[in-house]
Protein backbone atom coordinates (compact mmCIF):
# COMPACT_ATOMS: atom_id res chain seq x y z
CA UNK A 1 0.00 0.00 0.00
CA UNK A 2 2.90 2.35 0.78
CA UNK A 3 4.91 1.32 -2.20
CA UNK A 4 6.12 4.53 -3.88
CA UNK A 5 6.85 2.55 -7.02
CA UNK A 6 10.14 4.24 -7.72
CA UNK A 7 8.74 7.78 -7.31
CA UNK A 8 10.46 8.27 -3.94
CA UNK A 9 13.54 10.15 -5.25
CA UNK A 10 11.31 12.37 -7.38
CA UNK A 11 9.22 13.32 -4.34
CA UNK A 12 12.38 14.00 -2.32
CA UNK A 13 13.52 16.32 -5.11
CA UNK A 14 10.22 18.10 -4.76
CA UNK A 15 10.73 18.26 -1.00
CA UNK A 16 14.03 20.05 -1.50
CA UNK A 17 12.28 22.60 -3.69
CA UNK A 18 9.52 23.02 -1.11
CA UNK A 19 12.11 23.80 1.56
CA UNK A 20 13.91 26.21 -0.78
CA UNK A 21 10.68 28.05 -1.60
CA UNK A 22 9.78 28.20 2.09
CA UNK A 23 13.17 29.60 3.17
CA UNK A 24 13.45 32.18 0.39
CA UNK A 25 9.84 33.28 1.00
CA UNK A 26 10.55 33.55 4.71
CA UNK A 27 13.53 35.82 4.09
CA UNK A 28 11.41 38.07 1.86
CA UNK A 29 8.55 38.03 4.38
CA UNK A 30 10.84 38.99 7.28
CA UNK A 31 12.33 41.95 5.46
CA UNK A 32 8.91 43.13 4.24
CA UNK A 33 7.45 42.52 7.69
CA UNK A 34 10.09 44.60 9.42
CA UNK A 35 9.74 47.42 6.90
CA UNK A 36 5.95 47.32 7.24
CA UNK A 37 6.09 47.37 11.04
CA UNK A 38 8.56 50.27 11.10
CA UNK A 39 6.48 52.12 8.48
CA UNK A 40 3.33 51.74 10.57
CA UNK A 41 5.14 52.95 13.68
CA UNK A 42 7.02 55.76 11.91
CA UNK A 43 4.15 58.21 12.24
CA UNK A 44 4.90 59.43 8.71
CA UNK A 45 1.59 59.75 6.91
CA UNK A 46 2.60 58.34 3.53
CA UNK A 47 4.41 55.37 5.11
CA UNK A 48 1.49 54.56 7.41
CA UNK A 49 -1.00 54.70 4.54
CA UNK A 50 1.16 52.55 2.23
CA UNK A 51 1.69 49.92 4.95
CA UNK A 52 -1.99 49.89 5.88
CA UNK A 53 -3.11 49.45 2.26
CA UNK A 54 -0.63 46.61 1.87
CA UNK A 55 -1.73 44.66 4.93
CA UNK A 56 -5.41 45.30 4.21
CA UNK A 57 -5.17 43.91 0.67
CA UNK A 58 -3.15 40.88 1.68
CA UNK A 59 -5.35 39.97 4.60
CA UNK A 60 -8.51 40.36 2.54
CA UNK A 61 -7.64 38.38 -0.61
CA UNK A 62 -7.19 34.58 -0.63
CA UNK A 63 -3.59 33.37 -1.03
CA UNK A 64 -4.47 31.27 -4.07
CA UNK A 65 -6.02 34.24 -5.87
CA UNK A 66 -2.95 36.37 -5.11
CA UNK A 67 -0.67 33.63 -6.37
CA UNK A 68 -2.52 33.37 -9.69
CA UNK A 69 -2.84 37.14 -9.94
CA UNK A 70 0.86 37.79 -9.43
CA UNK A 71 2.10 34.95 -11.60
CA UNK A 72 -0.27 35.28 -14.60
CA UNK A 73 -1.18 38.93 -14.11
CA UNK A 74 2.47 39.80 -13.50
CA UNK A 75 3.41 38.03 -16.71
CA UNK A 76 0.99 40.14 -18.74
CA UNK A 77 1.98 43.33 -16.96
CA UNK A 78 5.71 42.78 -17.45
CA UNK A 79 5.21 42.01 -21.15
CA UNK A 80 3.07 45.09 -21.60
CA UNK A 81 5.63 47.28 -19.89
CA UNK A 82 8.81 45.76 -21.32
CA UNK A 83 8.42 47.24 -24.86
CA UNK A 84 7.93 50.69 -23.34
CA UNK A 85 11.44 50.56 -21.92
CA UNK A 86 12.75 49.23 -25.22
CA UNK A 87 12.82 45.53 -24.39
CA UNK A 88 11.19 43.56 -27.21
CA UNK A 89 11.63 39.92 -26.33
CA UNK A 90 8.92 37.98 -24.56
CA UNK A 91 9.65 37.89 -20.84
CA UNK A 92 9.00 34.61 -19.08
CA UNK A 93 8.60 34.99 -15.33
CA UNK A 94 10.54 32.33 -13.51
CA UNK A 95 7.92 30.42 -11.46
CA UNK A 96 10.37 29.91 -8.58
CA UNK A 97 10.90 33.64 -8.25
CA UNK A 98 7.22 34.37 -8.76
CA UNK A 99 6.25 31.79 -6.14
CA UNK A 100 8.74 33.04 -3.55
CA UNK A 101 7.81 36.66 -4.19
CA UNK A 102 4.10 35.94 -3.83
CA UNK A 103 4.44 33.94 -0.64
CA UNK A 104 6.97 36.42 0.75
CA UNK A 105 4.61 39.25 -0.14
CA UNK A 106 1.64 37.56 1.56
CA UNK A 107 3.51 36.67 4.73
CA UNK A 108 5.28 40.02 4.86
CA UNK A 109 1.90 41.46 5.82
CA UNK A 110 1.34 38.92 8.61
CA UNK A 111 4.91 39.31 9.84
CA UNK A 112 4.38 43.06 9.80
CA UNK A 113 1.54 42.76 12.30
CA UNK A 114 3.52 40.35 14.47
CA UNK A 115 6.60 42.59 14.45
CA UNK A 116 4.57 45.71 15.10
CA UNK A 117 3.15 44.24 18.29
CA UNK A 118 6.58 42.99 19.32
CA UNK A 119 8.20 46.39 18.78
CA UNK A 120 5.53 48.05 20.89
CA UNK A 121 6.37 45.63 23.71
CA UNK A 122 9.99 46.87 23.89
CA UNK A 123 10.41 49.48 26.64
CA UNK A 124 11.14 52.87 25.03
CA UNK A 125 13.78 53.59 27.67
CA UNK A 126 16.05 50.88 26.27
CA UNK A 127 15.99 52.51 22.84
CA UNK A 128 16.54 55.93 24.41
CA UNK A 129 19.53 54.58 26.28
CA UNK A 130 21.00 53.47 22.96
CA UNK A 131 20.47 56.91 21.45
CA UNK A 132 21.84 58.61 24.58
CA UNK A 133 25.06 56.63 24.22
CA UNK A 134 25.64 57.88 20.69
CA UNK A 135 24.22 54.98 18.70
CA UNK A 136 22.91 55.75 15.23
CA UNK A 137 19.32 54.80 14.36
CA UNK A 138 20.61 51.74 12.51
CA UNK A 139 22.65 50.64 15.52
CA UNK A 140 19.68 51.04 17.85
CA UNK A 141 17.64 48.92 15.44
CA UNK A 142 20.18 46.13 15.10
CA UNK A 143 21.81 46.11 18.53
CA UNK A 144 18.75 46.76 20.68
CA UNK A 145 15.35 46.81 19.01
CA UNK A 146 15.61 43.56 17.02
CA UNK A 147 17.12 41.40 19.80
CA UNK A 148 14.60 42.87 22.27
CA UNK A 149 11.58 42.37 20.02
CA UNK A 150 12.50 38.80 18.99
CA UNK A 151 11.32 37.42 22.30
CA UNK A 152 7.92 39.03 21.87
CA UNK A 153 7.75 38.24 18.16
CA UNK A 154 8.68 34.55 18.31
CA UNK A 155 5.31 32.99 19.18
CA UNK A 156 3.56 34.84 16.34
CA UNK A 157 6.55 34.39 14.07
CA UNK A 158 6.46 30.64 14.68
CA UNK A 159 2.79 30.46 13.73
CA UNK A 160 3.41 32.45 10.57
CA UNK A 161 6.29 30.21 9.62
CA UNK A 162 4.26 27.03 10.01
CA UNK A 163 1.43 28.45 7.91
CA UNK A 164 3.93 29.76 5.36
CA UNK A 165 5.48 26.36 5.00
CA UNK A 166 2.09 24.81 4.32
CA UNK A 167 1.22 27.60 1.89
CA UNK A 168 4.15 26.57 -0.31
CA UNK A 169 1.85 23.80 -1.56
CA UNK A 170 0.17 26.54 -3.65
CA UNK A 171 3.22 26.94 -5.89
CA UNK A 172 2.24 23.71 -7.60
CA UNK A 173 -0.58 25.61 -9.35
CA UNK A 174 1.92 27.81 -11.16
CA UNK A 175 3.82 24.80 -12.43
CA UNK A 176 6.61 24.64 -9.89
CA UNK A 177 7.74 21.07 -9.25
CA UNK A 178 7.45 21.06 -5.49
CA UNK A 179 6.68 17.86 -3.61
CA UNK A 180 2.92 18.33 -3.87
CA UNK A 181 3.10 18.54 -7.66
CA UNK A 182 5.52 15.60 -7.83
CA UNK A 183 3.10 13.57 -5.76
CA UNK A 184 0.27 14.62 -8.05
CA UNK A 185 2.20 13.48 -11.10
CA UNK A 186 3.02 10.16 -9.47
CA UNK A 187 -0.58 9.72 -8.37
CA UNK A 188 -1.81 10.39 -11.90
CA UNK A 189 0.65 7.98 -13.45
CA UNK A 190 0.00 5.12 -11.06
CA UNK A 191 -3.69 5.86 -10.32
CA UNK A 192 -2.85 5.37 -6.64
CA UNK A 193 -3.06 8.77 -4.99
CA UNK A 194 -2.98 7.62 -1.39
CA UNK A 195 0.66 6.57 -0.83
CA UNK A 196 2.04 9.67 -2.55
CA UNK A 197 -0.09 12.25 -0.78
CA UNK A 198 0.41 10.38 2.44
CA UNK A 199 4.18 10.62 1.98
CA UNK A 200 3.87 14.36 1.30
CA UNK A 201 1.79 14.77 4.45
CA UNK A 202 4.43 12.96 6.48
CA UNK A 203 7.17 15.14 5.01
CA UNK A 204 5.27 18.34 5.88
CA UNK A 205 4.75 17.04 9.37
CA UNK A 206 8.47 16.29 9.67
CA UNK A 207 9.38 19.81 8.54
CA UNK A 208 6.96 21.48 10.90
CA UNK A 209 8.08 19.29 13.80
CA UNK A 210 11.71 20.27 13.25
CA UNK A 211 10.56 23.90 13.04
CA UNK A 212 8.69 23.68 16.32
CA UNK A 213 11.78 22.29 18.04
CA UNK A 214 13.97 25.02 16.53
CA UNK A 215 11.48 27.67 17.63
CA UNK A 216 11.45 26.29 21.15
CA UNK A 217 15.22 26.60 21.23
CA UNK A 218 15.03 30.15 19.84
CA UNK A 219 12.47 31.19 22.42
CA UNK A 220 14.77 29.99 25.15
CA UNK A 221 17.72 31.75 23.54
CA UNK A 222 15.93 35.10 23.25
CA UNK A 223 14.54 34.84 26.74
CA UNK A 224 18.05 35.05 28.18
CA UNK A 225 18.00 37.78 30.78
CA UNK A 226 14.31 37.45 31.46
CA UNK A 227 13.62 36.47 35.01
CA UNK A 228 12.11 32.97 34.99
CA UNK A 229 9.11 32.97 37.25
CA UNK B 1 24.25 80.59 36.32
CA UNK B 2 22.71 82.84 33.75
CA UNK B 3 19.14 83.55 34.50
CA UNK B 4 18.57 85.90 31.64
CA UNK B 5 19.49 85.87 28.01
CA UNK B 6 21.31 89.19 28.33
CA UNK B 7 24.97 89.44 27.53
CA UNK B 8 24.71 86.72 24.93
CA UNK B 9 27.91 87.66 23.14
CA UNK B 10 29.92 87.38 26.31
CA UNK B 11 28.34 84.03 27.05
CA UNK B 12 29.22 82.66 23.64
CA UNK B 13 32.78 83.46 24.37
CA UNK B 14 32.49 81.93 27.82
CA UNK B 15 31.01 78.73 26.35
CA UNK B 16 34.46 77.73 25.21
CA UNK B 17 35.71 77.55 28.77
CA UNK B 18 32.81 75.51 30.06
CA UNK B 19 32.20 71.79 29.91
CA UNK B 20 28.54 72.50 29.26
CA UNK B 21 26.49 75.59 28.57
CA UNK B 22 22.74 75.70 28.04
CA UNK B 23 21.19 78.99 27.06
CA UNK B 24 17.59 79.99 27.29
CA UNK B 25 16.12 76.53 26.69
CA UNK B 26 12.42 76.52 25.88
CA UNK B 27 10.35 73.37 25.52
CA UNK B 28 6.63 72.89 25.06
CA UNK B 29 4.58 69.74 24.78
CA UNK B 30 1.57 70.79 22.76
CA UNK B 31 0.25 73.88 24.45
CA UNK B 32 1.97 73.13 27.75
CA UNK B 33 5.14 75.14 28.13
CA UNK B 34 7.38 73.03 30.34
CA UNK B 35 10.58 75.06 30.09
CA UNK B 36 10.33 78.82 29.85
CA UNK B 37 13.92 79.76 29.22
CA UNK B 38 16.34 77.83 31.41
CA UNK B 39 20.06 78.54 31.30
CA UNK B 40 22.87 76.77 33.04
CA UNK B 41 26.59 76.46 32.72
CA UNK B 42 28.99 73.97 34.20
CA UNK B 43 32.74 74.29 34.51
CA UNK B 44 34.85 71.21 34.53
CA UNK B 45 34.46 69.55 37.92
CA UNK B 46 31.18 71.23 38.75
CA UNK B 47 28.45 69.17 40.33
CA UNK B 48 25.14 70.84 39.68
CA UNK B 49 22.18 69.54 41.64
CA UNK B 50 18.81 70.37 40.10
CA UNK B 51 15.92 70.40 42.50
CA UNK B 52 12.27 71.04 41.93
CA UNK B 53 8.88 69.53 42.55
CA UNK B 54 7.51 67.09 40.00
CA UNK B 55 6.37 68.92 36.91
CA UNK B 56 8.92 71.68 37.40
CA UNK B 57 10.64 70.66 34.17
CA UNK B 58 13.93 69.46 35.62
CA UNK B 59 13.95 66.06 33.89
CA UNK B 60 12.80 67.61 30.61
CA UNK B 61 15.64 70.09 30.88
CA UNK B 62 18.17 67.31 31.39
CA UNK B 63 16.76 65.47 28.37
CA UNK B 64 17.06 68.63 26.27
CA UNK B 65 20.81 68.70 26.94
CA UNK B 66 21.47 65.50 24.99
CA UNK B 67 18.51 66.09 22.67
CA UNK B 68 16.44 63.13 23.83
CA UNK B 69 13.91 65.96 23.78
CA UNK B 70 14.35 68.58 21.10
CA UNK B 71 14.17 72.06 22.61
CA UNK B 72 11.86 74.50 20.81
CA UNK B 73 14.52 77.16 21.16
CA UNK B 74 17.76 77.81 22.96
CA UNK B 75 21.33 76.67 22.54
CA UNK B 76 23.46 73.88 23.98
CA UNK B 77 27.26 74.00 23.90
CA UNK B 78 29.20 70.86 24.78
CA UNK B 79 32.85 71.62 25.43
CA UNK B 80 32.36 74.91 23.58
CA UNK B 81 30.79 73.23 20.53
CA UNK B 82 27.30 74.41 19.66
CA UNK B 83 24.76 71.70 18.81
CA UNK B 84 23.49 72.99 15.48
CA UNK B 85 19.74 73.14 15.02
CA UNK B 86 17.67 73.72 11.91
CA UNK B 87 13.96 73.84 11.16
CA UNK B 88 12.41 70.86 9.40
CA UNK B 89 9.73 71.01 6.69
CA UNK B 90 7.00 71.75 9.20
CA UNK B 91 9.08 74.48 10.80
CA UNK B 92 9.85 72.38 13.89
CA UNK B 93 13.40 72.64 15.19
CA UNK B 94 15.50 69.52 14.65
CA UNK B 95 19.18 68.73 15.03
CA UNK B 96 20.84 69.95 11.84
CA UNK B 97 23.46 67.23 11.85
CA UNK B 98 22.54 63.88 13.34
CA UNK B 99 26.19 62.76 13.26
CA UNK B 100 27.19 65.72 15.40
CA UNK B 101 24.49 64.87 17.95
CA UNK B 102 25.61 61.24 18.04
CA UNK B 103 29.21 62.32 18.55
CA UNK B 104 28.40 64.81 21.32
CA UNK B 105 26.11 62.33 23.07
CA UNK B 106 29.12 60.10 23.63
CA UNK B 107 30.58 63.00 25.66
CA UNK B 108 27.39 63.26 27.75
CA UNK B 109 26.69 59.94 29.42
CA UNK B 110 23.23 59.69 30.92
CA UNK B 111 22.07 57.68 33.91
CA UNK B 112 18.32 57.11 33.91
CA UNK B 113 15.78 56.94 36.70
CA UNK B 114 14.67 53.46 35.62
CA UNK B 115 18.25 52.31 34.79
CA UNK B 116 17.38 51.31 31.21
CA UNK B 117 19.99 48.59 31.14
CA UNK B 118 19.71 46.47 28.00
CA UNK B 119 18.01 43.40 29.40
CA UNK B 120 19.18 41.04 26.65
CA UNK B 121 22.81 41.66 27.56
CA UNK B 122 24.78 40.66 30.62
CA UNK B 123 26.19 43.25 32.99
CA UNK B 124 29.57 43.15 31.25
CA UNK B 125 28.00 43.34 27.78
CA UNK B 126 25.99 46.38 28.87
CA UNK B 127 29.15 48.17 29.94
CA UNK B 128 31.20 47.39 26.82
CA UNK B 129 28.37 47.86 24.29
CA UNK B 130 28.79 51.55 23.50
CA UNK B 131 32.60 51.65 23.89
CA UNK B 132 32.93 48.80 21.38
CA UNK B 133 30.16 49.66 18.93
CA UNK B 134 30.08 53.45 19.16
CA UNK B 135 33.58 54.48 20.25
CA UNK B 136 35.06 51.54 18.26
CA UNK B 137 37.36 50.52 21.09
CA UNK B 138 39.11 47.16 20.78
CA UNK B 139 36.96 44.62 22.63
CA UNK B 140 39.73 43.36 24.88
CA UNK B 141 40.53 46.88 26.03
CA UNK B 142 36.84 47.62 26.63
CA UNK B 143 36.46 44.46 28.74
CA UNK B 144 39.48 45.33 30.85
CA UNK B 145 38.16 48.82 31.45
CA UNK B 146 34.64 47.53 32.15
CA UNK B 147 35.91 45.09 34.77
CA UNK B 148 37.83 47.86 36.49
CA UNK B 149 34.70 50.06 36.51
CA UNK B 150 32.50 47.26 37.79
CA UNK B 151 35.05 46.71 40.56
CA UNK B 152 34.85 50.40 41.35
CA UNK B 153 31.05 50.36 41.72
CA UNK B 154 31.35 47.13 43.69
CA UNK B 155 29.58 44.75 41.36
CA UNK B 156 32.29 42.93 39.44
CA UNK B 157 31.28 39.56 40.85
CA UNK B 158 27.96 39.83 39.01
CA UNK B 159 29.44 40.70 35.62
CA UNK B 160 28.01 37.66 33.84
CA UNK B 161 24.52 38.04 35.26
CA UNK B 162 21.61 39.59 33.42
CA UNK B 163 20.22 42.86 34.79
CA UNK B 164 16.89 41.25 35.73
CA UNK B 165 18.69 39.20 38.36
CA UNK B 166 20.09 42.25 40.15
CA UNK B 167 18.49 44.52 42.73
CA UNK B 168 17.58 48.07 41.70
CA UNK B 169 20.58 49.52 43.47
CA UNK B 170 22.89 47.04 41.76
CA UNK B 171 21.33 47.80 38.39
CA UNK B 172 21.83 51.52 38.88
CA UNK B 173 25.48 50.96 39.82
CA UNK B 174 25.91 48.96 36.60
CA UNK B 175 24.28 51.85 34.72
CA UNK B 176 26.80 54.22 36.30
CA UNK B 177 29.65 51.93 35.22
CA UNK B 178 28.14 51.92 31.72
CA UNK B 179 28.20 55.73 31.75
CA UNK B 180 31.78 55.87 33.07
CA UNK B 181 32.93 53.49 30.33
CA UNK B 182 32.33 56.32 27.84
CA UNK B 183 34.83 58.45 29.77
CA UNK B 184 32.35 61.31 29.35
CA UNK B 185 33.04 65.01 29.83
CA UNK B 186 29.72 65.50 31.61
CA UNK B 187 27.48 62.95 33.31
CA UNK B 188 23.75 63.53 33.34
CA UNK B 189 21.84 61.88 36.18
CA UNK B 190 18.06 61.81 35.82
CA UNK B 191 16.69 61.16 39.31
CA UNK B 192 19.08 58.23 39.78
CA UNK B 193 17.63 57.13 43.11
CA UNK B 194 13.92 57.82 42.64
CA UNK B 195 13.05 54.30 41.47
CA UNK B 196 14.92 52.61 44.32
CA UNK B 197 13.69 51.14 47.55
CA UNK B 198 14.75 53.43 50.41
CA UNK B 199 17.34 51.00 51.75
CA UNK B 200 19.07 50.91 48.35
CA UNK B 201 19.34 54.68 47.87
CA UNK B 202 22.52 55.14 49.85
CA UNK B 203 24.63 52.61 47.96
CA UNK B 204 23.94 54.55 44.76
CA UNK B 205 24.40 58.00 46.31
CA UNK B 206 27.71 56.82 47.74
CA UNK B 207 28.96 55.95 44.24
CA UNK B 208 27.82 59.31 42.82
CA UNK B 209 29.44 61.11 45.73
CA UNK B 210 32.74 59.33 45.08
CA UNK B 211 32.58 60.46 41.46
CA UNK B 212 31.98 64.05 42.57
CA UNK B 213 35.04 63.86 44.78
CA UNK B 214 37.10 62.65 41.82
CA UNK B 215 36.19 65.85 40.05
CA UNK B 216 33.68 64.47 37.54
CA UNK B 217 31.47 67.09 35.95
CA UNK B 218 27.88 66.16 36.68
CA UNK B 219 24.36 67.46 36.39
CA UNK B 220 22.20 65.61 38.89
CA UNK B 221 18.43 65.93 38.87
CA UNK B 222 17.39 64.72 42.29
CA UNK B 223 14.97 64.79 45.18
CA UNK B 224 17.73 64.06 47.67
CA UNK B 225 18.18 67.37 49.52
CA UNK B 226 20.95 66.05 51.75
CA UNK B 227 22.88 64.94 48.71
CA UNK B 228 22.43 68.28 46.94
CA UNK B 229 23.51 70.17 50.01
CA UNK B 230 26.51 68.03 50.75
CA UNK B 231 27.86 67.17 47.32
CA UNK B 232 26.87 69.83 44.81
CA UNK B 233 28.97 72.85 43.91
CA UNK B 234 25.86 74.58 42.56
CA UNK B 235 22.26 74.01 43.48
CA UNK B 236 19.58 75.04 41.05
CA UNK B 237 15.92 75.12 41.94
CA UNK B 238 13.47 74.94 39.07
CA UNK B 239 9.87 75.96 39.43
CA UNK B 240 7.29 75.96 36.65
CA UNK B 241 9.93 75.87 33.96
CA UNK B 242 12.11 78.66 35.32
CA UNK B 243 15.20 78.86 37.49
CA UNK B 244 13.85 80.24 40.77
CA UNK B 245 16.98 80.00 42.83
CA UNK B 246 20.57 79.14 42.03
CA UNK B 247 23.89 79.34 43.80
CA UNK B 248 26.34 77.51 46.00
CA UNK B 249 24.45 75.11 48.27
CA UNK B 250 25.58 76.74 51.54
CA UNK B 251 24.04 79.97 50.32
CA UNK B 252 20.78 78.73 48.85
CA UNK B 253 20.01 76.34 51.67
CA UNK B 254 20.94 78.78 54.44
CA UNK B 255 19.54 81.94 52.90
CA UNK B 256 17.01 81.07 50.20
CA UNK B 257 15.93 84.24 48.43
CA UNK B 258 12.97 82.83 46.57
CA UNK B 259 9.74 82.31 48.43
CA UNK B 260 9.02 79.21 46.33
CA UNK B 261 12.30 77.63 47.36
CA UNK B 262 11.61 78.42 50.99
CA UNK B 263 8.28 76.66 50.64
CA UNK B 264 9.94 73.78 48.84
CA UNK B 265 12.49 73.38 51.63
CA UNK B 266 9.76 73.49 54.21
CA UNK B 267 7.97 70.78 52.28
CA UNK B 268 4.91 72.90 51.74
CA UNK B 269 5.23 73.65 48.05
CA UNK B 270 2.15 72.52 46.24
Amino acid sequence: MFDLQGYGPSILDGARLTVAVALVSLAIAMVLGLVTALAKLSGMRAAVIAATVYTTIIRGVPDLVLMLLIFFGGQVLVNDLAPMVGYDEYVDINPFIAGCLTIGFIFGAYMGETFRGAILAVPVGLLEAGAAYGMSRGQVLIRILIPQMMRHALPGFGNNWLVLMKTTALVSVIGLEDMVRKAGLAAGATREPFPFYFAVGVLFLAFTTVSVLALRWAEKHYSAGVRQV
Amino acid sequence: MHETASGRAAEHHAAEHHALVCEDIHKSFGTLEVLKGVSLSAHKGDVIAMLGSSGSGKSTFLRCINLLETPNSGQVFVGGELIRMANDKRGEPQAADRRQVERLRTRLAMVFQSFNLWSHMTVLQNVIEAPVHVLKKPKREAIEQAEALLEKVGIRARKNDYPAHLSGGQQQRVAIARALAMDPDVMLFDEPTSALDPELVNEVLKVIKDLAEEGRTMIVVTHEMGFAREVSTQTVFLHEGRVEEAGPPQEVFEHPKSERFQQFLAGTLK
